[in-house]
């Protein structure tokens, strides 16, 4: 790289920066207006922000550039934020910040021990069958079956732990998670015990 | 994550339905009660991972640093040199050197033998010539915390790969019970209602954040729980045979053959990849039975503009190339698994890079703690306080500082082999304490005072022993970030205890 290009790319690269910072204070802008008002920031803001995510994409190329966007928007929302917090005294509250409390259950350690059970384990077995039968049989090249099959598990654990921790009906998860436990391992297993 | 009710007399359908919120809430609540200790630890481990290379200077400032790639003909002197160490060992099995890269600035070369044990981790110069031991027992100390909370390594890497899905479901339960999502997308009300104030933090940190954190604890929890999905893979698929399954996804193994060879001509294999791609630098190379005739070279090239660390290259022992990995512009199987690792460290693009991290990384440790301090404030809200876990939870954050420097300060004063010990008697000792003090905020501050004073005396300690080999600067750097984070720690702990004195 030689000092024009390079000179360039910091140029590209402070724009992109300058323009990020611009969309997240437009979008500010639009959250304090009322009503219809501040369209203009809205459409603004976002444009400003695609923009910046195009000049990242331009210096970095679209790999690197896009991953660095990702994490200047949250850099930028983050100053934004921290640079107009606030101030408060009183400790009352308006009416509309009332806060939502989550939903008083009924519980006891059995209960409790079912839903970690479901949350943990239960949840855990049905992803990794499910990850496992995307990495045995999906019609893609190996590799990719593997990884995206391994990718899935976290995610589809997560969601499901997510799930069973809200649904109050412990039957209900248990029979479900149980099904796609017996999808997912029957999928994966299956080549193997019919050859 | 916490939020605050619609008002009651809107025009429009909430964007979520009450009682679907509450229920989401109360989930939420159950996982980050349950998991939110693991978490904290290992968000506020993993943000100091990040600058694992630049803590491993700075307990080593004396060894080599290069600022320029290696030469083909130094990389492979340093294969030479790191096989020549491991035979002197009796270690010669399998050989990795790293190369300096914009993530870290040595020369590494380990190796190891599976039936032996025996292992050697080196740093070596510009010219591939090993010159001292690598010795950073607190780095390590610190990335083993978070990679597998020292716990034996299958189980470690399990419960941290089983917190980084509870940190997933806890992001998917918080955006779903988070009705005011665009509503509050800007507010940071502080002081006042302490509950409105951590929800604001909590909330603001979550969302806008939300890109790294689900990054992270994806790809987190993938690399903790890789093992027991190719466990399982294996029994599917490779009648429960795990190295053939890893195989399919990291390359080529090496054979049985234990005829002795000569070791890989790695300058040679450098110089078949540059024929191809002419601006690809040395990164590593990994040499499986070196110097036997089934050695497999699994040689790591970066081109610029990709996230992977490096694209993996195979070749057989006599330098036949086997083809690549893929890992920067194969499919996107590959490109995920070339990404996992520098994604989950912030190990690409350089330093700045690693300053973002640590901030991001920073603020989701921030979302953990502030999650519980919301759900002790609602309590307390509630009429129904819990004044005992407030001691705990807040003795658990701040003591987290202090047992690190604790574990430093052993390790500089006696032996590594302390600071395990000294860190898990420090958080507990100070979960204790804190019982006896009157509240929370009490606690808080004597435990940053001590977290403070511990980390400045650390930074005296290591400058104490190490001054008169001060020769790479980020020691420096490192020094002066650590003497500022414990003054923030007092300042922040005795400003308002004297303000308070002052006006009363």
């Amino acid at each position: 790289m030689n000092v024009d290009a390079l000179d360039l790319s910091h140029l590209l690269a402070l724009a992109g920066g300058l323009l990020m910072v611009a969309g997240v204070v437009m979008l500010r802008e639009r959250w304090l207006a009322r009503g219809t008002d501040g369209l203009a920031f809205l459409i603004g803001g976002w444009l400003a922000v695609l923009a910046a995510v195009y000049l990242f994409a331009e210096t970095w190329g679209a790999e690197m550039g896009t991953t660095y966007a990702l994490g200047a928007i949250s850099l930028a929302a983050y100053t934004v934020v921290a640079a107009t917090f606030e101030r408060r005294e009183s400790k009352r509250r308006e009416p509309r910040e009332a806060a939502v409390d989550p939903e008083e259950r009924p519980t006891n350690w059995k209960r409790g021990t079912g839903k970690a059970l479901l949350a943990i384990v239960l949840a855990g077995v049905a992803s990794i069958g499910i990850g496992v039968a995307i990495a045995v049989q999906a019609p893609w090249p190996p590799q990719d079956r593997a990884v995206i099959g391994g990718l899935l598990v976290p995610i589809l654990w997560g969601g499901g732990m997510a799930w069973t921790l809200c649904d109050p009906r412990l039957v209900r998860a248990t029979l479900i998670l149980l099904a796609v436990s017996a999808l997912g391992y029957g999928i994966a297993f299956l080549p193997k015990a019919l050859s | 994550m916490q939020d605050l009710a619609p008002e009651k007399k809107t025009r429009k359908r909430p964007f979520l339905p009450p009682p679907f919120v509450r229920a989401m809430l109360a989930g939420h609540s159950a996982l980050g009660i349950a998991f939110a200790a693991l978490i904290y630890i290992v968000c506020l481990t993993g943000t100091l991972t990040v600058f694992m290379h630049e803590l491993k200077r700075w307990e080593q400032p004396d060894a080599p640093r290069i600022e320029e790639g290696l030469t083909a003909e130094a990389a492979a002197n340093a294969v030479e040199s790191t096989y020549r160490k491991a035979l002197a060992l009796n270690a010669a099995h399998d050989v990795f050197v790293m190369g300096p890269s914009s993530t870290q600035q040595r020369l590494l070369a380990n190796f190891h033998d599976h039936d032996s044990g025996v292992e050697g981790h080196w740093l070596g110069d510009a010219a591939g010539n090993l010159v001292v031991e690598e010795h950073a027992p607190w780095a390590e100390f610190i990335t083993d915390l978070h990679i597998r909370l020292h716990l034996p390594n299958t189980w470690g890497l399990f419960l941290v790969g089983l917190t980084g899905v509870a940190l997933l479901s806890s992001l998917i339960s918080g955006l779903l019970s988070h009705p005011r999502l665009f509503k509050d997308a800007f507010a940071l009300r502080w002081g006042g209602s302490r509950r409105l104030q951590e929800a604001d933090l909590h909330n603001r940190l979550g969302v806008w954040g939300l890109p790294f954190h689900v990054v992270v604890s994806t790809t987190g929890a993938l690399l903790g729980l890789s093992t027991l999905i190719v466990g399982v893979l294996a029994l599917a698929a490779y009648d429960g045979d795990s190295e053939k399954a890893f195989a399919t996804i990291l390359g080529p193994l090496p054979t049985a053959d234990e005829t002795a060879a000569p070791v890989p001509d790695i300058a040679a294999m450098i110089r078949t990849v540059r024929a191809e791609h002419p601006d690809a630098e040395f990164a590593s190379v990994f040499i499986q039975h070196i110097g036997k005739a089934g050695q497999a070279v699994n040689l790591g090239m970066k081109t610029p503009g990709h996230l992977a660390m490096s694209n993996a290259y195979y070749f057989d022992g006599a330098g036949k190339p086997l083809g690549d990995g893929g890992l920067e512009t194969g499919t996107i199987g590959q490109q995920i698994l070339g990404a996992l690792q520098p994604l989950h460290f912030g190990w690409f693009g350089g330093f700045a890079v690693k300053i973002a991290y640590g901030i991001l990384g920073l603020a989701l440790t921030v979302v953990t703690h502030s999650g519980i301090t919301i759900w002790l404030a609602r309590r307390r809200e509630r009429g129904r306080p819990a004044p005992h876990w407030e001691k705990v939870w807040t003795a658990l954050a701040w003591s987290q500082p202090l047992a690190f420097a604790a574990a430093a300060l052993a390790i500089f004063a006696a032996s590594e082999a302390f600071a395990v010990p000294v860190y898990l008697a420090t958080t507990i000792v100070c979960m204790l304490a804190s019982q006896t003090a009157g509240e929370a905020r009490t606690v808080s501050r004597i435990v940053r005072v001590l977290a403070g004073l511990s980390i400045v005396a650390t930074v005296f300690v290591h400058g104490h022993a190490l001054w008169d080999r001060m020769q790479d600067p980020a020691a420096l750097w490192v020094s002066g970030t650590m003497t500022a984070i414990g003054l923030v720690l007092l300042a922040s702990a005795l400003v308002p205890m004297l303000a308070s004195r002052t006006r009363a």
